[in-house]
């Protein structure tokens, strides 16, 4: 500690010590808060279409668009280390072959944003509930979700992904069932996914799963026909089934 | 007079302090600091504001490098005096060389 470059190099070198420490104890910290996440997941309607991968290919594939009714309260998972948590809605079905583990596919996806995190234009900003006024200056005040953190409640919901398996066939396949599935995102420490079972002051994730249900026939009449519109999310330029239109030249 | 300031710009990049001071500007790190950390981490928890625990952390480290960096005053009162010195004329003497007094 004799001259002052030396003072700087241990002064800084305490310092990544301690900041170290107190990130371990704060990640640690966080399996003191308790957690009880809570879903219902319903089933609105599954329709089965013919479909093409992309404008310009041949290959014709079917496509599943499920409606859902989904109704959570995470609440618990957002603590004082939670930066974001990504949540996910998945169809889960039996593969063909016996003895492979179930095809699961995402329909539906939102990041819900911590107390902390700053603005982003990808965050999910919760539909107006019916029956609630809308705020006048709706410039003034920032694109945030008026629901709490957690609480998610959607009716008749459309899917933001239309579904297809490797095989390119989904019709007529038996118990399917949605699942509700998370990551949160800590600002220091681990990325927990879903858990079904306790862990101390941790519970499993009561509910999330939908009763099961199975793919119809193309054209099924018992399946209520609707507009296969898909839920647009805010990320931008997203490439999507059958959507994509050619560049006209002119 | 050139040389005279270029010394006072080394002293002063170089900032030196004594023994005493270097001692003192060791534990003033170690208690500030760790102090600093628990301090931010307890603020934070109490307020659930992790931003909190992260600008008080940044907060009290800049304040150890102002104190301990410098070379303040503090670090240099018991300075270590030079050896009193030897009269030319004197002689060097009661030098032993293998048992042999030489000088």
């Amino acid at each position: 500690m004799h001259s002052t470059l030396v003072r700087v190099q241990n002064v800084f070198g305490f310092f990544t010590t301690v900041a170290f420490s107190v990130a371990a104890v704060i990640a640690l910290s966080t399996f003191i808060h308790p957690q009880t996440p809570k879903a219902t997941v319903g089933l609105r309607n599954v329709q089965v279409v013919r479909g093409r991968p992309h404008y310009y290919s041949y290959k014709r594939e079917e496509y599943a668009h499920i409606k859902f009714d989904l109704d959570t309260d995470l609440s618990t998972l957002f603590n004082w280390n939670t930066k974001q948590v990504f949540l996910y809605l998945k169809a889960v079905y039996p593969s063909t072959k016996a003895g492979e583990p179930d095809s699961e596919a995402i329909i539906w996806d939102a990041i819900l944003p911590g107390a902390a995190a700053p603005w982003h234009q990808n965050h999910y900003i919760h539909p107006t509930p019916k029956g609630t006024k809308k705020p006048k200056n709706s410039k003034a005040s920032p694109a945030r979700s008026h629901m709490p953190a957690g609480i998610v409640k959607l009716d008749n919901q459309r899917p933001k992904y239309q579904i297809t398996d490797i095989s390119g066939k989904l019709q007529n396949r038996t118990d399917v069932r949605l699942e509700l599935g998370w990551n949160v995102q800590p600002w220091v420490g681990a990325l927990l996914w879903e858990n079904w079972q306790d862990y101390g002051m941790w519970k499993g994730l009561q509910g999330g799963k939908s009763e099961l249900f199975n793919f119809p026939e193309i054209g099924a009449k018992s399946a209520k026909k609707e507009k296969l519109d898909v839920e647009k999310g805010k990320e931008g330029h997203r490439l999507m089934a059958g959507q994509e239109q050619p560049r006209k030249n002119n | 007079m050139a040389d005279q300031l270029l010394d006072q710009v080394r002293d002063a990049v170089e900032g030196q302090i004594d023994f005493e001071g270097q001692r003192w500007a060791e534990l003033i790190t170690n208690v500030l600091l760790g102090a600093v950390g628990i301090f931010a981490f307890f603020i934070g928890f109490m307020a659930q504001d992790i931003t909190l625990t992260l600008w008080i952390g940044l907060a009290g480290t800049v304040v150890t490098f102002l104190a301990v960096v410098p070379p303040w005053p503090f670090y240099n009162k018991n300075p270590e005096g030079w050896l009193p010195p030897h009269v030319a004329t004197s002689g060097i003497q009661n030098i032993d060389v293998d048992g042999q007094k030489v000088g």
